[in-house]
């Protein structure tokens, strides 16, 4: 049959899946090798995110303008004053402007010079008429933020000399987090939604658009052995940047309870998730054609994965709806298992459901992956 | 019978709704004959090889590649053939050599085999001093080259080829023709089917040549047959110093001149039949008769014109 003598016939069945499985990742590999710029860029997109999203949201809110009016003029309206000078001095939470007439101070409310107005009317007193506050509402967390501030310095003045509330017993426990400790997890899970994108789904379609694609279905390997190559090369990549960036929020951010065993299990959670993430990739672009679909998906999955998994606010609070999204999202659980194993400290075992919900999520996607997949062009 | 025609295909259809890609085709390609397939853009070609390359499955028909059917026997196919694709199957962040490696593993050589596999044809294609360098440095026609390689890698029985040399420059063009020549010497019994529009380059390389047009096969046979089927022959200007009497225009047709047309009374075309030197014997007619022949031009028939007969149309303009 063929032309020249063969020492040994090639290889088939197994042989051939693995020989196929490390072709796919000897490729996955050497692309990235050559271009180390890709793992950069997947890298450096969340640790920027992790950065700026800290520094954004963690930040106490500090010098809100507010003026205060004072038409009452009289002991406790004193009082109030000194509450507001208090609270610019103390916490600096505002920047106050004693302004004299109403009239005044709701004009620099309107143009947006003020973020509050505060009016002591006339006749103030703990039996009324009580200071009122006007908002500018369209900055809901400073108006929060002020009518709290200060509704609190008109209890402190209103109550009767000597009746103190007993302070609420509050106890952490766990050390001091702050905000960008609490997002080092996320940003890890950034890291691989990232990398399998770049690794895992966008290669699958570049292969697919420029033909390199064709070139894999010619030749004798199982749709099967495609699928599991392509999910893991993905996967891989994914978790090296994954570790990559798990290693700079261990360096970067106090994490007192971690130990050996919780980093391990914290490696094999990045690699799980990143299996999870690549399969649903690869599922994804199983049928897709144009890489528009890819660039119209890729904020949509972002935000589908992203967000709902807790990354950024807590699971609990969502409503129904997205609490299902949740659910279903492999996310959730790496990021789980990633903030039970840095944050609290837990051991491996405390992580073992997370793991298997990614597991399964994995052999779900490639299943049907390998159903929906055509070898045809 | 598989054994002497690793490839035959009967009646294999392709449609895409109303539109008929490939219609009823049939041929069959012998052990170490390079068969083109010769036809313009959307004559089919490319459907046809990805039938014939599991990548498109059949409306109707059937194909065999080794007695393989293409159809239920995919991945025996898969393993007897070999494809060079109009599409990039090269990885431009990858070696030469890393390319063929990759390649060489999905059809299940590993190990020294592999590497001995790649030495050999990179070595043939003339490649191997370029093995380190990353597939984006090299120019089109080495890349051709480089893909032509990773097609016989695992040394197939058959090999196709979708327009090998489309796009790249006269040279590159040549040097990819001679490299088929060596080919063919290392690999006797290697059968190929080639498509192209390139008229010269089916003259130049095919054992046969199949004319394929809106989907149907309107002929096969060697280039040199073609040509001598096609009636209208050669052409030929004959421009005499005098005006050519009724008489010797009459002893012109005996010995082959048909459909003479005079331009003036001293200029006249005239087409004849392919290689039988018709030309040359009317105008030495003309000389022993006392005419000077000032201009004589005898155009040979090319597989252009064989596909202007069959098509009605030139290869260009399709």
């Amino acid at each position: 049959m063929s032309s020249t003598s063969k020492p040994k016939p090639a290889a088939r069945g197994v042989a051939l899946a693995v020989l196929g499985v490390l072709a796919i990742g000897q490729r996955a590999f050497l692309t990235l090798w050559r271009q180390p710029v890709l793992l950069v860029s997947t890298m450096v997109f969340p640790v920027v995110y992790l950065l700026i999203l800290g520094n954004a949201m963690n930040r106490q809110l500090q010098d809100v303008p507010l003026a205060v009016v004072d038409e009452a003029g009289n002991a406790f309206s004193a009082e109030c004053r000194r509450g507001v000078l208090a609270l610019q001095s103390g916490r600096q939470l505002v920047v106050a402007e004693f302004v004299a007439d109403r009239a005044t101070a709701l004009d620099g409310l309107r143009r947006g010079r003020y973020r509050g107005v505060w009016v002591l009317p006339f006749g103030l007193a703990p039996s009324g008429p009580p200071p009122s506050f006007i908002g500018d509402n369209t900055d809901r967390f400073s108006f929060e933020a002020l009518e709290g501030a200060l509704r609190q310095i008109w209890t402190e003045v209103a109550a009767p000399p000597g009746v103190q509330a007993a302070p609420s017993v509050r106890l952490e426990a766990y050390p001091y987090l702050d905000y960008l400790t609490y997002l080092g997890p996320a940003v890890v899970c950034l890291a691989i939604f990232m990398g399998s994108m770049v690794s895992g789904g966008l290669q699958v379609l570049e292969d697919r658009m420029f033909g390199y694609h064709e070139g894999y279905l010619v030749t004798p390997i199982s749709t099967g052995t495609l699928v599991v190559g392509n999910v893991l090369a993905g996967a891989v990549v994914a978790s090296v940047a994954g570790v990559l960036v798990l290693v700079c929020v261990v360096f970067f951010t106090p994490l007192p309870l971690v130990s050996t065993a919780s980093l391990l299990a914290a490696v094999a959670t990045v690699f799980l998730t990143a299996l999870s993430i690549a399969a649903l990739w690869f599922l994804l672009f199983a049928r897709a054609r144009s890489t528009s679909l890819l660039r119209g998906m890729f904020g949509i999955i972002n935000v589908l994965l992203f967000f709902p998994s807790g990354a950024l606010y807590p699971v609990e609070s969502y409503p129904n709806w997205l609490a299902r999204i949740s659910a279903a999202d492999p996310l959730t659980y790496g990021l789980r298992a990633l903030r039970s194993l840095l944050l609290r400290g837990a051991g491996p075992p405390s992580v073992y459901a997370d793991w298997v919900f990614l597991a399964t999520f994995t052999i779900v996607c490639a299943v049907l992956t390998k159903v929906l997949f055509r070898r045809e062009v | 019978m598989s054994s002497t025609h690793p490839i035959q295909v009967e009646r294999l259809t392709k449609r895409f709704g109303e539109f008929v890609a490939d219609d009823e085709v049939s041929f069959s390609v012998r052990e170490g004959e390079i068969y083109g397939l010769l036809g313009p853009n959307g004559a089919g070609k490319t459907t046809l090889i990805r039938m014939l390359t599991t990548l498109m499955p059949p409306t109707s028909g059937t194909a065999h590649i080794q007695g393989h059917d293409i159809v239920r026997k995919k991945s025996a196919v898969r393993r007897s053939i070999g494809t060079v694709s109009q599409a990039q199957t090269t990885d431009e962040n990858l070696t030469v050599r890393e390319n063929l490696s990759v390649q060489g593993k999905m059809y299940g050589l590993s190990g020294r085999q592999l590497s001995e596999r790649i030495e050999l044809r990179l070595n043939q294609v003339g490649l191997w001093e370029r093995r380190d360098q990353v597939a984006r440095q090299l120019s089109g026609g080495m890349r051709r080259r480089l893909e032509i390689a990773r097609g016989v890698l695992h040394s197939p029985p058959v090999l196709f080829l979708d327009e090998p040399t489309t796009g790249l420059d006269p040279q590159s063009r040549r040097a990819i023709w001679d490299m088929f020549g060596q080919l063919r010497e290392h690999e006797p019994h290697l059968a190929i089917i080639l498509t192209t529009h390139a008229m010269e380059e089916a003259d130049f390389l095919c054992d046969r040549v199949a004319i394929l047009d809106r989907g149907k096969l309107l002929c096969e046979d060697s280039p040199d047959s073609l040509k001598r089927k096609l009636d209208s022959g050669e052409k030929v200007e004959l421009e005499a110093d005098h005006e050519i009497t009724d008489d010797d225009e009459l002893s012109m047709a005996s010995v082959g001149a048909t459909n003479l047309r005079f331009v003036t009374p001293t200029l006249v075309h005239f087409d004849a039949r392919p290689g039988e030197g018709t030309g040359r014997r009317a105008a030495r007619l003309l000389e022993d008769r006392g005419y000077h022949i000032v201009h004589l031009k005898i155009a040979l028939v090319t597989l252009e014109d064989v596909f202007f007969a069959y098509t009605g149309r030139a290869l260009r303009d399709a």
